[in-house]
């Protein structure tokens, strides 16, 4: 697919449904997601690369704002694989057939501002071949095993994971002056790795958004070694410790539960612990979070939203102070006073398989920035703890009871240790650990946050979390699985 | 025809299917291709406390074709999916995409057993693609329904849908908002493989997804997100369905709940184990998540290590549970496809019959649900529990109607023998260790048991336990079992969210309480 032809598309397409009194917006995009994800298990037949595979998603949408008798109704329709003025036509006529009078709604987004972001892409990523895709899967699984061969380690080996390569063309115009596009190109790599018998795990990760330097065998060489050096865990008694928590911790806590109660999804619907909390203290004054969108070379940045405005830098928690939540356009003018702006930058139309055409735009982060002050070294950042723990590694996290009352829980499956006298000592038994605590108190017991930060993305997240390591107090653990682990 | 490009648009897909899975077989080295090509129909809305937010009428097409090929000793897959629109699904232009697909997928089959070949001395366990040998199939399955979806309209949806959450917001002065997201639809689904099995398969869907809040002054907000729905058409709206409910005194009831635990103390924890009764609704998750999620082979054989994690259920081929005492001697539990319920279906997304298999015999583990591959490496019988999401995702290992047997035992009676205890209401959100050795899942509502009856309602609560212990201490099985939906269940990468059944009857066992400890 062509730029072009996207770009011919949506400008034929509104053209030929043009009408007066009638605001209408058309989307266009045509995604592919390649996916190489592997399995090998060294006592188990297995296949290395399991699963070479891809998908391609694309279509248009056509949002439309029609003056009734004084009132304005608002219709979506979209078509399926129809890049052509055609398939505005057909999601035209859906959208005017289903049209509706809601009362939140006040417009269709207008130009708002000059993107900063611009040409990002990387073209050998839009021209990559199946075979150069393969050897990614390929070299990540061998980086892995190497490792494991110099370490003398023959038996009960698993490496799973994935390289992702994901390539998206939008283009958007409409009768409110929106004309724009994007193409963005993003390449990850996630490998986890174990020495079953000794109950080990260990991860490594890379994003990029351009292929020349992109390694996907170092992150298995950083997954396997991560595994190697937890060998010989140790059990925790339950009790409140202080902690650092690794990058990915951080990542897992942002996407699931600290980003969901920073966005006017959750205000719209009375959900988050963060309500009527607008420039109130919420965390520790040493924490600052904010969303950009338009940092060069992270995977969460775009050009544009899916609704066409310029993406930038959204702040949440300044030294400790709520200062903003996430917003679309829909959400943002719905509440916004003249106390409170909420600036749409945050409306995109993802669907797990990048931005999508069979959706109107949600609220979703891009890349979520975690800053201390100040920020410490990573010796500042132990120093002090008597006993304590490093947690390199969690899963499963969430909001437990409800996004509201701030409860989480998780358990703790690898790349973990205990601290003594400020310095990493014994690894810490993975799959042996639960954290059970609440947001609200975590965050206002954060002693210090690291100056180190690593850009990571969850499973099934859209998002990139630039993530520091952050040093917490009085944090709840509870030992599990003493029969199983 | 009333919609031509509606499911009935699959039927004149089917000769240029059949051409390009002759064309597969003509591939060198290709062992083994299947494709699905699968038209889904769908009329969707949502409402907010009363106010219309979405109304759509969407048709997907997609294929998705999978390639064994390579030198015998590395023979690898290949995969390739993509969108199928109006003009591709006619005659000759279909037979060019779906070929162009197979190219790809096959191109990237001989790639990675080339790879394979190289890497096959520092990975000596690299092993060829091997499938567990089925009989080739040939059948139709039809759609059932009685209110044909494709007959309702997208604004019939949407009044329906702001119907019920204007009522629900309603229900108190303490709701905050009450959500719904609603849809009504067909799907169909080819499947034909170079083995020579082909199928024809549809199923009707109409269900709801349901967010309730409700505060009390400036108290900590109490949400509940619940589902209802079934394979049927519009009728399951006015009550055809598992709960026997419309979906309006469904949503009234759990407003109803969700408003007067606004009020509710938050349960205290406890340190150590209680007697807990859990009831139906609150079992259907905890079965699936130690119990459904442990018995799928794909990831008792670690393929999902990186993702949703292994099972405590098989650490080696010859290490593992199989045989042995994994629950007490009252549990049984199965999968079952031919009960009705979110896993219903009769032929799985490799085209093998589902059937019921058993995975707890008395407390004992005897099986898993598997696929053709993971059959052939655990040496099993294809049992058919191979579904994708849709035909654009490659299909995974998943729960069919998944479920905990039916007891002999009164709920009431377990309930009224209990001196001092907890009753846990209604599943909400589940926390699982990696291998489901552990989990932490929280209930819409736990009330204290005394002396046999419920004497106080709590919020915030759930229980916690390591998962062979809770299973191995229930002296009680009632006899109140029911399919349950659970619509989301996430597995694979990318994550594909798959609708399953679940079940479990009242259960009595010891676990340790959660709540206001965390706070």
């Amino acid at each position: 697919m062509r730029l072009e032809d996207l770009r011919e598309c949506v400008q034929k397409g509104l053209d030929s449904v043009k009408q007066e009194k009638t605001e209408i917006e058309v989307f266009a995009s045509w995604n592919e997601l390649i996916t190489m994800r592997l399995n090998y298990t060294s006592d188990i037949p297995s296949g290395g690369l399991q699963e070479p595979k891809s998908s391609q998603f694309s279509g248009i949408a056509v949002s439309s704002a029609f003056s009734d008798r004084g009132k304005t109704s608002l219709g979506f329709g979209s078509q399926a694989n129809e890049l052509r003025p055609r398939g505005v036509m057909e999601a035209f006529r859906k959208a005017k057939r289903g049209r509706f009078y809601d009362p939140d709604f006040r417009s269709l987004p207008s130009p708002a501002g000059s993107p900063t972001l611009v040409d990002y892409h990387d073209p050998a990523i839009l021209d990559i071949s199946d075979k150069e895709a393969v050897d990614l899967g390929w070299k990540a699984l061998e980086g892995a095993l190497r490792a494991f061969q110099e370490a003398g380690i023959k038996e009960s080996i698993i490496v799973g994971g994935d390289v992702c390569i994901l390539k998206e063309l939008v283009a958007i115009k409409s009768t409110t002056g929106i004309d724009t596009f994007d193409v963005s190109t993003i390449l990850t790599v996630a490998i986890t790795t174990m020495v079953e018998k000794e109950g080990v795990k260990g991860t490594g990760w890379a994003t990029s958004t351009k292929l020349a330097g992109f390694d996907p065998a170092l992150a298995g060489r950083e997954a396997a070694l991560s595994a190697i050096r937890t060998i010989g865990g140790k059990r925790l008694p339950p009790g409140r410790y202080e902690v650092v928590f690794g990058s990915q911790p951080i990542t897992d806590m942002m996407a699931n539960v600290i980003a969901p109660s920073l966005s006017l999804t959750t205000v719209n619907a009375s959900n988050t612990p963060f309500l009527g909390k607008l420039g109130q203290r919420v965390t520790a004054p040493n924490l600052s979070i904010y969303d950009d969108g338009s940092l060069p070379g992270q995977i969460g940045s775009k050009k544009v939203t899916c609704e066409g405005l310029p993406t930038g830098r959204t702040d949440l928690v300044q030294e400790g102070n709520l200062v903003g939540f996430l917003a679309n356009h829909y959400l943002g003018r719905k509440f916004s006073s003249n106390v409170a702006t909420f600036v749409p930058r945050n409306g995109f139309r993802f669907h797990g398989l990048g931005r999508t055409y069979e959706m109107q735009a949600g609220v979703f982060p891009t890349n979520l920035v975690l800053e201390g002050r100040p920020e410490a070294t990573t010796e500042e950042l132990f120093r002090g703890i008597k006993e304590g723990v490093y947690i390199g590694r969690i899963w499963y996290t969430y909001p437990i009871n409800g996004l509201a009352a701030g409860d989480f829980t998780s358990t703790v499956i690898g790349d973990s240790f205990l601290i003594k006298d400020g310095q990493i000592s014994t690894p810490l038994k993975p799959n042996a650990v639960r954290i059970n605590d609440n947001i609200n108190r975590v965050l206002q017991n954060i002693v210090s946050v690291g100056r180190e930060k690593k850009a990571i993305q969850v499973w099934s997240a859209e998002e990139a979390v630039i993530a520091p390591e952050i040093r917490v107090e009085g944090v709840r653990l509870d030992s599990i699985s003493a029969g199983t682990a | 025809m009333k919609n031509i490009f509606g499911i009935e648009a699959l039927e004149g897909a089917k000769s240029g299917i059949r051409e390009a899975i002759d064309y597969a077989r003509s591939l060198k080295d290709c062992r083994y291709a299947d494709l699905r090509v699968g038209l889904v129909e769908t009329r969707t809305a949502s409402s907010e406390n009363g106010n219309p937010k979405i109304a759509r009428e969407d048709v997907h097409s997609s294929f998705g074709v999978r390639v064994i090929a390579g030198s015998p000793q590395t023979e690898a897959w290949g995969y390739y999916a993509q969108p199928l629109n109006k003009a591709e699904l006619g005659g000759r232009a279909l037979w060019k995409t779906l070929r162009q697909g197979i190219d790809r997928a096959y191109q990237r089959a001989i790639a990675s057993s080339h790879r394979k070949q190289a890497l096959r001395e520092l990975a000596p366990a690299l092993s060829p693609v091997r499938l567990a040998p089925v009989e080739v199939r040939k059948d139709t399955v039809t759609a059932r329904f009685e209110e044909d979806p494709r007959q309702i309209s997208t604004k019939e949806v949407l009044s329906e849908a702001m119907n019920i959450t204007r009522q629900a917001k309603s229900v108190s002065p303490e709701m905050r908002f009450a959500f719904l997201m609603m849809a009504t639809g067909l799907t169909r689904e080819l499947f034909l493989s170079t083995e020579g099995t082909e199928l024809d398969q549809a199923y009707a869907l109409t269900n709801a997804t349901l967010l309730v809040v409700a505060q009390k002054g400036s108290a900590i907000p109490e949400s509940f997100i619940d589902h209802i729905g079934s394979h049927g058409g519009w009728e399951a709206v006015r009550g055809k369905n598992v709960y026997n409910k419309s979906f309006l005194d469904f949503a009234l009831e759990r407003a109803r709940d969700t408003a007067e635990l606004a009020g509710a103390e938050f349960l205290p924890s406890t340190e150590e184990p209680v007697t807990v009764v859990t009831e139906p609704h609150f079992n259907t998750l905890l079965v699936h998540e130690i119990i459904g999620h442990p018995t799928e082979a794909d990831r008792a054989l670690k393929m999902e290590t990186a993702y949703a994690g292994r099972s405590w259920l098989l650490r080696r081929l010859d290490d593992n549970e199989f045989g042995k005492q994994v629950a007490s001697p009252l549990i049984t539990a199965f999968s079952d496809p031919t009960l009705e319920g979110y896993g219903n279906y009769k032929y799985d997304a490799e085209g093998v019959p589902g059937r019921r298999v058993t995975l707890i015999e008395k407390g004992i583990l005897r099986g898993f649900m598997n696929s053709r591959e993971t059959a052939a490496i655990l040496a099993q019988e294809p049992n058919g529990s191979m579904r994708a999401t849709a035909c654009h995702y490659v299909p995974l290992v998943r729960m069919t109607n998944t479920v905990i047997a039916q007891g002999d035992r009164n709920p009431q009676d377990i309930l009224s023998e209990v001196e001092e205890g907890y009753y846990v209401v209604n599943h909400r959100i589940p926390s699982i260790s990696e291998s489901r050795e552990n989990f932490r899942m929280s209930a819409q509502k736990v009330y204290k048991i005394e002396n046999g009856r419920l004497t106080r309602l709590y919020r915030g609560g759930g229980i916690t336990s390591d998962s062979r212990e809770f299973l191995m201490s229930i002296d009680a099985v009632g006899n109140d079992l029911v399919v349950l939906p659970i619509p989301n269940c996430g597995k694979g990468q990318p994550m594909q969210v798959m609708r399953v059944g679940n079940g479990g009857p009242t259960l009595r066992g010891k676990a340790r309480l959660t709540g206001e400890y965390t706070r």
